[in-house]
């Protein structure tokens, strides 16, 4: 079951090992592989995480590059080879942890699992739903992608999910803030 | 409330009082109408959208924000400023700035609205960071109508809109006409109230679930704290067992050096006294401490200089915390502390009611704690996490410890000060399974019951089977205690 591999598209191991009460878990980012259809964010995802890296990275390193030529201290030629390979490393991350991200809307609540090195699942009562926001930067609105964000009366409950298409952003919308109300409740 | 989601309000049929335009919407299902979807003008939604048009703010937000904004700005450019370029320079500058900050505000002004949408209120915002927030009407905790100074002169209003309760303003409109704010305030409030029957038996249900003591005599005294067993246990922290080596360092210094300025004895005092601060402060707030209960909820009163007496709303209670501090264990004292949420509502936003218990042996403290949260034990045992934690606890893995019992979720943590957090399941918000990478080696999970306005609980490194189990069984266990009512 240990599977430190890639998730995503996962292998998905079929067969209950262990003693659960709706179905076996089996795998760390596919717990209840029975009972609940995981969707996958956009890979268009994969395409606004790389620019933004891309953005950010293209400062660093050109900062870095400048200062190589200016002085012609090794150190920063140092310095512009792991920023590169860190860049690089940052890539091959992003386009995994991308396909890592997952929702999945049950009855009555709503799964969402992400990260690669830290692996989180949030399970989040829609009756707990305070609030619901529908947000898209430029980056995202060029590729026509929107993220939707669930609050709770928690501070820590994470339930983000972005990379999604603008109508299905608003479909989740929708139907949380519809069964949000039927299962209406303060805190 | 359980049966499968209708995808409209169907529950709420607007009353013929309402003013035409919300009853066009209210009465059928709501379509997907989003914010890119609305631009698109789906027939569908031609009649929603006409009859709830998309509104801005008052015309005059940006310029009032950008008077807001001319402190700020004087304030960064500072007085220094003044004096190395001069008036007339320093002039200019302020109104370039003031300039750019009320075209920002004109644009943000431009692309901002709101409209109610059913029974939701939607709020757009941003140009090139969009934003839209929808919020369910029936979950405003209040709306408030603020009216700041420069708005009280030209006319305007700002509208706060709160919805969790925790004192932040989620959805501040500002501003609009007071006039406005008024009938929207009005309507908001008219919409959220119309709420369909499930939501008052649902508050009324969590309401049955703790307090479940018979409604007794108005007031009924419980427990009383002894002051002795207050200043001893504030003795035995570790600030206070540390006080005679600093006095005796002190002293040993002083002998030595022989040098002993008003300084250095002003600079020790202070020091001194920041060490001791807590526990004397606690010593001094805790004072005579006394436990009530009467069908409000829990009265505490407490304090030497400053009598404080606070009533503890038991409906609002999120979790209960023991703790159990190292040098405490030879007394078998602990400490109980409970977190309310939405306690900023009341008048005493700076001073929430968390201390319980302030000391008291193990009886007290169940006894107490059987009347906060009736039949949980504090001696429950919890079993520990597999072996193999130890890697990531070495030492603390055989007093880790999470299980459920029929009502909370509890949870037990620390190796020199103990602490056993106890979650009502009733007031779980979220679950979360969360797996750092020694743990996924491990093959171990953490899961974390989340409480509004805490840290909630946290059960630490579990069998990550184990763990799918237990947030499957809090998720499930949570729904059954909300919808008990």
């Amino acid at each position: 079951m240990s599977h430190p591999g890639g998730p995503g598209p996962a292998p998905r191991p079929a067969g209950p090992d262990q003693p659960g009460p709706s179905a076996g878990p089996t795998s760390p980012l596919e717990p209840w592989p029975e009972t609940v259809r995981w969707q996958p964010v956009s890979g268009d995802l994969i395409w606004v995480e790389l620019l933004r890296l891309a953005a950010g990275m293209v400062v660093v390193l050109a900062g870095l590059a400048v200062g190589w030529a200016l002085t012609g201290h090794w150190l920063f030629g140092l310095a512009l080879g792991l920023a590169a390979l860190l860049t690089g490393w940052r890539a091959v991350a992003i386009v995994r942890a991308v396909r890592a991200w997952g929702y999945a809307e049950r009855d009555h609540d709503l799964l969402v699992r992400h990260g690669l090195l830290v692996r989180r699942l949030s399970i989040v009562p829609y009756a707990r739903m305070q609030f619901v926001d529908v947000s898209a930067g430029p980056l995202e609105r060029a590729f026509d992608l929107a993220t939707v964000q669930l609050h709770t009366a928690a501070a820590a409950s994470d339930a983000r999910v972005p990379g999604l298409r603008p109508a299905e952003a608003s479909r989740l919308r929708d139907r949380l803030t519809a069964l949000g109300e039927d299962r209406a409740e303060g805190l | 409330m359980t049966e499968p989601p209708v995808p409209g309000p169907p529950l709420t049929q607007p009353p013929p009082t309402d003013p035409p335009p919300s009853g066009a919407h209210g009465t059928e299902p709501r379509p997907a109408t989003g914010h890119a979807a609305a631009e698109q003008a789906v027939p569908g939604q031609a009649a929603e959208q006409a009859a709830e048009p998309r509104q801005r703010l008052h015309p005059l937000s940006p310029l009032l924000h950008g008077a807001n904004s001319l402190v700020v700005i004087v304030a960064a450019l500072s007085w220094q400023t003044l004096g190395r370029v001069g008036l007339g320079w320093y002039a200019g500058m302020v109104a370039v700035l003031l300039l750019g900050a009320v075209v920002l505000s004109l644009v943000s002004w431009y692309n901002t609205g709101y409209h109610v949408v059913g029974r939701e209120l939607r709020i757009h915002e941003g140009l090139l960071w969009r934003r839209t927030r929808a919020i369910p009407l029936e979950r405003l905790q209040s709306v408030e109508v603020v009216r700041p100074l420069l708005a009280q002169l030209s006319g305007l209003a700002e509208l706060r809109l709160e919805v969790v309760g925790g004192g932040k303003t989620e959805a501040p409109l500002a501003y609009v006409a007071v006039a406005d704010a008024v009938a929207l305030r009005e309507r908001l409030l008219g919409l959220a109230a119309r709420t369909p029957a499930p939501a008052r038996p649902g508050v009324e249900g969590v309401e049955r679930v703790e307090p479940a003591a018979p409604v007794e005599v108005p007031r009924r005294h419980l427990h009383s704290v002894a002051n002795r067993d207050l200043l001893i246990s504030q003795l035995l922290t570790p600030q206070a067992l540390l006080l005679p080596f600093g006095v005796a360092f002190v002293v040993i210094q002083f002998l030595n050096e022989g040098s002993w300025s008003f300084i250095a004895v002003a600079s020790t005092l202070t020091a001194m006294a920041g060490v001791l601060l807590q526990p004397l402060r606690r010593v001094l707030a805790d004072w005579s401490f006394q436990l009530a209960r009467d069908d409000a909820g829990l009265r505490v009163r407490h304090g030497l200089l400053e009598t404080r007496a606070q009533t503890v709303p038991l409906d609002r209670l999120q979790a209960v915390g023991a703790t159990w501090p190292l040098l405490w264990r030879m007394k078998g004292w602990l400490r109980l502390r409970l977190e309310v949420a939405g306690f900023s509502v009341e008048a005493d936003a700076n001073q929430r009611a968390d201390q319980l218990l302030p000391v008291g042996d193990l009886r007290t403290g169940q006894r107490i704690m059987t009347e906060v949260l009736p039949g949980v034990d504090l001696t429950v045992p919890l079993p520990p996490p597999p072996r193999r934690a130890r890697w990531v606890h070495p030492l603390a893995q055989p007093v880790l410890g999470a299980g459920l019992t029929e009502r909370v979720f509890a949870v037990r943590s620390g190796l020199l000060t103990r602490q056993l957090v106890v979650v009502p399941y009733a007031r779980i918000q979220s679950v979360r399974v969360v797996q750092g990478p020694v743990q996924r080696r491990l093959r171990l999970a953490t899961v974390h019951a989340d409480t509004a306005g805490g840290a909630g609980a946290a059960a630490l490194d579990r069998d990550l089977g184990e763990a799918w189990a237990l947030a499957a069984e809090l998720t499930a266990r949570a729904r059954a205690a909300r919808g008990a009512g």
